[in-house]
């Protein structure tokens, strides 16, 4: 703990991610106190809108189940409008959380562990809000079990060659995997919450969700072997969802939809769009809980240049999907992109532009991207460019394809916003309990990155991150 | 209506109730009828509304979600066998029985499908003259018309439900009472009628009442013509067109193809002078010379407009023309129009060129007036055809069907006087609806209330019955016997398909009464009949089962003079065009005059032209709107005379400039809840002076502006290969046209394709060539395959569900006076299905007989593969659109073809039902199904010939045949879809000379 282990990163001009007084007590204290005391007045306002929220997703699903799709806006040609845009809206948003913990943990990017817990819970209730779209978007929801392989007496399976189930796999692997590795992640944590405890109901609570973690030697080697396990086969899963959903484009005939471009495209969108929901609700923990020093500049700078870096890439997708459709000569092609951008929904168009594309160019100056209000409205706008671009992906092809004779235009209706933003309500819900009752930074993982955690010297076998870790425990 | 009267309506079959709901349901229409309580089509703004019952009924339901089991609404449903069986009835089998309905003034032969006891589908007779085999949308509506739950269900006196025993007693004693004086003051108004038995009973009824008298009317009808023939031929005669036999057809305001009078049978030579199987074939050629844009008109390969009133003008300029290139139009009359100037703008080939042209074709030419053309106009035509030599050939004259009648206007207005004057005790007014449609300067209106006791035999409770003392239902035609002579004289007996729904009258019954005759209509049919040559119940017998008579044609009057001298007459009463704004009227492409305004499927089916459901408007040219400074969904209000009507205006390509088109029929006030609230009502401008033009109209913006449903909101092609068209030149130049316009895909898919080669293998052909975007085959299809009406709020969000439609887009880059063409389309069965592939459920696939089928039970409602449909023929049932169909109107459904629930995907099956009843049908004869054996709704009704049906691996069938034929192509083939229904592309045959 002294600050000779700083040396060798001071050595090499890095700053420290944490400040140095953070130490594990520190961190145990700061974390676990919120969900040992009563909730502040911010909560219980944030909880109640977020209720409310909750309920109109309550009547709006209802009326939709009872009255059918009609209540929404969709028609022929719009057969798909804010219900497929919402669902690749939230699964997108639900990448950032595995990218942060499985793909940014195999690089040993080690300020990714103040904001992993954070973005894979956020995952998880995106994914859910996500899933939740494809269920209620069918005509007849009662009988969504169609779509499962399940053995019956008419030897009935599904079509293996629709995108639609590759997405039901997809989606559902994907939640599975982000599910276990978000609670596998939790164990040690909720070890010590229990610890903590001094009700008994918390005791037990907490203590059965813990599965009994006593922190032994075995515990821990077991848990790392486990945790990168599920780290390796999540890293695919990043990649591929996000592929498979852009599948239900990419293999259809319909011009805007029929494109190679789409799978790294809606990778880099879906990450894109998660770090900035990562970031809204990052910003907002941070100043209503005081963690400052657990969740750094750093930590935000970081993730502001990744938006950068995936902001422009969809930017590039952008343009090359415009150049595809004039080189291409197919007229269809050609007209879907004219109309995106000069057709009736125009401005659609143009504030996915505005929002995705240039705002966050923003962040190239390092003024910007260590702004907090900056990046906190930046942030906002990707979330709602995000929006935008699934929209336009969406509705704007569909609306004009192939025949004049069939084009129409598709208008929202109150239940279609009210599914929206009842699934907001949904989301934030659920991720207000995660704060009230979890530890919504992964405590042990950021005692194992403060000064002095790590092995001071560098034997013939780097330990990783598991031997990291057991020393912070010792320490 | 209750549970007895039902089995009555039924013919002694018993209809069951589905579900207690449905029979609850019927209980309370029972306490309310007539009354508008039974909810028609689903009105999402209603759904949309929550108030505190709507928040408690879906409160409850959100609860009921949590326990989601059980939640599916299946209606329970009993299966009662029959008690006894009926003799000629298999369950299942469905009977065909021939007869006859009068369309304007022609009669069509019809062979209509009965299912159980219930008249279900509405075909062409094929050995009707008239018919042959084909329908229009008017005739396959029809059906629907029957079982319409707005039809009034007994007689009632001022609007107070009376018993038949009421009225009965009442008409006793007003026939005693008239019997008193020789029917003094007794006056019987019908519609103009082709019914040799009504004609028999009429002058029986004449015979017992010498002082009554008979008078005749309706708001479109073929008097012009009729006093054309009086003036030119001396006779009231009929005028009967062969288009097969003409190269050269002028149309002068004449909408043969629609909504004239034989429009069935005039399409039908038509298509088939038009028919190319080859570059080589000669097809005809059309000139149209029209104010307002019609389905003719659209077709035409030149096409004039013109003010109706400058129509007589050009004729005259035109017969000229024709004297002066020796065509013997008459000395008289040739010189009594010699120096006739084309009304000014009409360019001079249109003169020069159209002569040169019917005069190189005499005796292959015709000549056409419309209904709107005053006599002399249709004179002049009687002239020129026979200078052309074309009588006997290209056209004929016969006796009129119904000698008696006097011309409608002048008749009703003779009648409102006499009412007015107080000359009129009893009135009994036999069909129509003149206070609707009557010429407001007869002031029919208020004359009625004049009448002692008018009694308005109508079948549902309109304006007229609204007026009149009495109102008593009128039977439907497929509710009652009657009889009908065709134009050519051949005789056809109507026969009931069903007895009465509701207690109503029919025409012959209500005669009968008066005449005082006894035993029934059927006798008195019979009598007539044999009076024809079917004397014996055999021959009578044969002659039902026939649908028509072989003999008995009338007499041809081919070589017939024309007094020139009276045409000169009639001539010189032709009134000059004016300059301001003219008003046209226009018989409506889909409710006609008014008469089948509540027929839920005439509303929602797009208007052929303007693409329009739910309404009508105002059609104004675009450089006049624009004059007008009045745009699309504008509310004016258009003044003529003192007269005026509020209408939505509507910018219609096409339209003769300074001409606002009119369609009538529409805004009624009283016609049932569907035709209540739709469109607008344009009667109160038309007189008995100016009834079907009017100049010196006014148009004022009103300032509000009004929202119109149409099914396709974009009129251009944008430069696409869609629906492929060229010129007979282009087309000798060019045979493969249509490949060259879209190629079929040559990269075959990645995976292993389906073995197309064995068995039975479905295909369809449309010849874009013949189609003349008339719409009957959307309304068989949607009389066939149980297709749900959404209501004009769905329409304006895009959920209409028909399977067939028509695609209407202008070519050429005149906006004022655009070509036209029409691209029917259903579901193509595409061999590389995309909609196949993209459903998760494996609810939609291939048959082996190359069928894009769908099994409903299977659907969840992805939408997807409607997303993926490049041609956009799969529609979703958004709501439960089948939820609130009438009692009544269930029983119109096709037992053959599941009503879809809300939540699935649906679409053109190419007719599955038919085709498996032809396989089964086969297979029980142990033979192979035969070509023509399978016919689809859309391919039968077709009076054009337009579509080719059949098994595309025979070679010899017909549609392979088609599919053979150079101009082929599949619409968006370059996608890879392989369609399977092709297309032939359109030919239009310009002439070369019209140029410049």
């Amino acid at each position: 703990m002294s600050s000779a282990a700083d040396a060798p990163i001071a050595a090499i001009g890095e700053t420290p991610v944490l400040p140095e007084h953070v130490d594990s007590s520190v961190i145990s204290e700061q974390v676990s106190v919120v969900t040992e005391t009563e909730a502040p007045l911010g909560w219980w306002i944030y909880f109640g809108i977020s209720l409310i929220g909750l309920g109109i997703l309550g009547i709006s699903v209802g009326w939709l189940f009872w009255e059918g799709i009609g209540v929404w806006g969709n028609n022929s040609p719009a057969g798909w409008a804010w219900d497929i845009t919402n669902f690749v809206w939230w699964i997108g948003i639900g990448h950032a959380g595995t990218l942060i913990s499985a793909i940014l943990f195999l690089f040993r990017q080690k300020w990714r562990t103040s904001v992993n817990r954070f973005a894979e819970a956020m995952t998880i209730f995106a994914v859910i809000c996500a899933l939740l779209f494809p269920s209620i978007h069918v005509g007849r929801p009662w009988h969504i079990y169609y779509t499962l392989p399940l053995p019956n007496q008419m030897a009935m399976w599904p079509n293996f060659k629709s995108p639609l189930l590759w997405d039901v796999f997809a989606v559902s692997t994907y939640f599975t995997v982000s599910l276990l590795f978000w609670y596998v992640g939790l164990i040690p944590d909720l070890a010590t919450l229990r610890d903590r405890a001094k009700s008994l109901t918390r005791k037990r609570a907490y203590g059965a969700f813990a599965l009994g973690w006593r922190g032994s030697n075995r515990h821990w080697r077991n848990y790392e072997r486990a945790y990168l396990i599920l780290a390796a086969l999540s890293t695919p899963l990043v990649l591929s969802v996000h592929s498979v959903v852009s599948f239900d484009f990419a293999t259809s005939v319909m011009p805007g939809w029929h494109t190679t471009i789409f799978p790294p495209y809606f990778v880099a969108g879906a990450v894109f769009s998660g770090f900035a929901m990562v970031m809204t609700l990052m910003i907002i923990a941070r100043q209503v809980y005081d963690l400052k020093d657990l969740m750094t500049m750093k930590h935000l700078e970081n993730m502001n240049k990744i938006m950068l870096v995936t902001g422009s890439l969809v930017g590039y997708a952008y343009a090359m999907e415009f150049f595809i459709a004039w080189y291409s000569g197919n007229e269809y092609e050609r007209y879907v992109f004219i109309n995106r951008a000069t057709g009736p929904y125009w401005w659609a168009y143009w504030w996915m532009v505005s929002c995705n594309v240039l705002s966050p160019q923003l962040f190239w100056f390092k003024r910007c991207r260590t702004s907090i209000p900056i990046m906190f409205v930046i942030s906002i706008l990707i979330n709602i460019g995000m929006w935008f671009e699934r929209f336009v992906i969406i509705v704007t092809s569909l609306h004009r394809d192939y025949l004049p004779s069939s084009w129409g235009y598709f208008s929202p209706t109150i239940v279609d916003i009210g599914c929206f933003v009842g699934s907001l309500g949904l989301f934030f819900t659920a991720f207000g309990l995660f704060i009230r009752w979890l530890p919504q930074i992964a405590m042990f993982e950021v005692k194992a990155i403060v000064p002095g955690a790590q092995p001071s010297h560098h034997g013939p076998h780097d330990d990783g991150p598991a031997a990291a870790t057991l020393q912070a425990k010792e320490a | 209506m209750s549970k007895g009267m039902n089995r009555e309506a039924t013919g002694g079959a018993k209809v069951f109730w589905r579900s207690l709901e449905m029979k609850a349901d019927a209980d309370r229409a029972a306490e309310h009828a007539g009354s508008d309580v039974i909810k028609r089509t689903v009105d999402a703004r209603e759904l949309t509304r929550l108030n505190r019952r709507n928040f408690m009924t879906l409160s409850g339901a959100i609860g009921a979600l949590a326990g989601l089991e059980g939640c599916i609404r299946r209606p329970a449903e009993k299966i009662l066998p029959y008690s006894e069986a009926p003799d000629d009835v298999t369950l299942g089998n469905a009977l065909h029985y021939a007869t006859a309905v009068q369309r304007r003034g022609e009669t069509v032969g019809l062979l209509v499908t009965a299912n159980e006891g219930r008249p279900t589908k509405i075909e062409g007779n094929p050995v009707h003259p008239a018919s042959r085999g084909a329908t229009d949308i008017f005739t396959q509506s029809r059906i629907l018309d029957l079982y319409d739950a707005d039809r009034a269900q007994q007689p009632s006196k001022s609007g107070i439900p009376k018993s038949y025993a009421d009225f009965d007693g009442v008409l006793g004693d007003a026939i005693a009472a008239a019997l008193k004086g020789g029917g003094k003051g007794l006056r019987v108004l019908m519609t103009p009628t082709n019914s040799p038995t009504v004609q028999a009973l009429r002058q029986k009824v004449k015979a017992r009442f010498p002082q009554a008298g008979f008078h005749t009317y309706a708001p479109l009808n073929d008097d012009a013509e009729r006093q054309a023939t009086q003036l030119a031929f001396g006779q009231p005669l009929v005028v009967r067109n062969d288009f097969e036999r003409a190269r050269i057809v002028l149309s002068l305001d004449s909408d043969f193809m629609l909504t004239e009078t034989g429009s069935v049978e005039a399409t039908k030579g038509y298509a088939r002078a038009r028919t190319m199987n080859s570059a080589a074939d000669e097809p005809n050629r059309l000139y149209v010379v029209e104010p307002s844009m019609s389905v003719t008109g659209s077709n035409a390969d030149h096409r004039l407009r013109l003010k109706g009133s400058a129509i007589g003008a050009y004729l005259k300029a035109l017969a000229a023309e024709l004297v002066a290139q020796g065509v013997p139009v008459g000395t008289t009359i040739g010189s009594a129009i010699s120096g006739s100037k084309a009304p000014a703008g009409v360019p001079e080939t249109w003169i020069k060129v159209v002569a040169k042209e019917l005069a190189s074709h005499r005796g292959q030419s015709l000549v056409v007036a419309g209904s709107r053309q005053p006599a002399a106009v249709h004179a002049l035509v009687f002239a020129i055809n026979r200078a052309l030599g074309n009588p006997g050939k290209t056209v004929s004259y016969a006796a009129a069907p119904d000698i008696a009648a006097k011309p409608c206007f002048d008749d009703i207005k003779a009648l409102a006087a006499d009412m007015a004057g107080g000359k009129v005790d009893t009135l009994v007014i036999l069909g129509g609806n003149p206070v609707h449609d009557a010429p407001v300067d007869v002031g029919f209106r208020d004359a009625i209330k004049k009448v002692n006791l008018s009694i308005a035999f109508t079948d549902r409770a309109d304006e007229t019955a609204d007026l009149a003392s009495w109102h008593v239902p009128r039977a439907h035609e497929l509710e009652s016997w009657g009889d009908l002579v065709a134009r050519d004289g051949r005789y056809s007996v109507q026969q009931p398909l069903i007895a009465p729904l509701f207690e109503a009258r029919s025409d012959l019954e209500v005669l009968a009464t008066l005449a005082g005759e006894e035993g029934g209509a059927r006798a008195l049919v019979q009598a007539t009949a044999a009076a024809r040559g079917a004397g014996d119940s055999l021959a009578f017998d044969r002659l039902v089962q026939k649908g028509v008579s072989d003999s008995g044609a009338s007499q041809v009057l081919a070589g017939i003079a024309v007094n020139e001298s009276a045409v000169v007459q009639g001539l010189s009463t032709l009134q000059g065009s004016g300059d301001g704004l003219e008003v046209v009227f226009l018989p409506d492409n889909k409710v006609w005059d008014g008469d089948q305004v509540n027929n839920t499927w005439l509303l929602e089916i797009p208007d052929p032209i303007t693409r329009i459901t739910w309404d009508n408007a105002a059609l104004i040219g675009p450089s006049t709107a624009k004059q007008l400074g009045v745009e699309n969904g504008d509310m004016i209000r258009v003044s003529v005379g003192g007269a005026s009507v509020e209408i939505v205006a509507w910018v219609q390509p096409g339209q003769a400039d300074g001409v606002v088109g009119l369609p009538l029929g529409w805004g009624r006030s009283k016609a049932g809840q569907n035709a209540v609230g739709a469109g607008f009502d344009v009667y109160p401008l038309r007189t008995t002076a100016a009834p079907h033009y009017a100049g010196g109209a006014k148009v004022e913006k009103l300032g509000s502006t009004y929202p119109i449903s149409q099914t396709q909101e974009h009129d251009f092609m944008e430069g696409r290969p869609l629906a492929v068209d060229a010129t007979v030149a282009e087309y000798r130049e060019r045979p493969q046209f249509g490949q060259w316009a879209s190629p079929d895909f040559s990269a075959g898919p990645l995976w292993q394709t389906v073995d197309y080669t064995k068995g039975l293998q479905w295909g369809m052909v449309i010849d874009l060539n013949n189609c003349t975007g008339c719409s009957a085959c959307v309304a068989a299809c949607q009389a066939e395959n149980n297709i749900p009406v959404v209501g004009k709020d769905q329409v304006s969000r895009g959920r209409e569900m028909s399977w067939m439609r028509i695609d209407r887009y202008y070519v050429g880059e005149d906006i004022d006076d655009p070509e036209v063409a029409y691209q029917p389309v259903g579901c193509q069965h595409c061999e590389e299905a995309p909609c196949e592939n993209v459903c998760p459920v494996n609810a939609t696939s291939h048959s082996p007989e190359g069928l894009n089928d769908i099994a409903y039970n299977r659907c969840i409602g992805t939408r997807y593969c409607m997303n993926n449909c490049p041609y956009k023929v799969r529609r979703f049932n958004f709501l439960n659109f089948n939820l609130d169909i009438p009692e009544t109107e269930q029983m119109q459904f096709n037992p053959e073809v599941s009503i879809r629930f809300r939540g699935v995907i649906e679409k053109c099956t190419y007719c599955v039902q038919r085709i498996q009843k032809a396989k089964i049908q086969a297979r029980r004869e142990g033979r192979a199904v035969v070509d023509g054996e399978v016919t689809v709704a859309c391919q039968q009704v077709c009076p054009a010939d337009a579509i080719s049906f059949g098994d595309i691996n025979d070679p010899n069938t017909a549609v392979s045949k088609k599919r053979g034929v150079d101009r082929h192509y599949g619409l968006l083939s370059d996608v890879g879809t392989r369609p399977r229904t092709r297309f032939l592309g359109k030919v239009r045959n310009p002439s070369p000379e019209m140029k410049g």
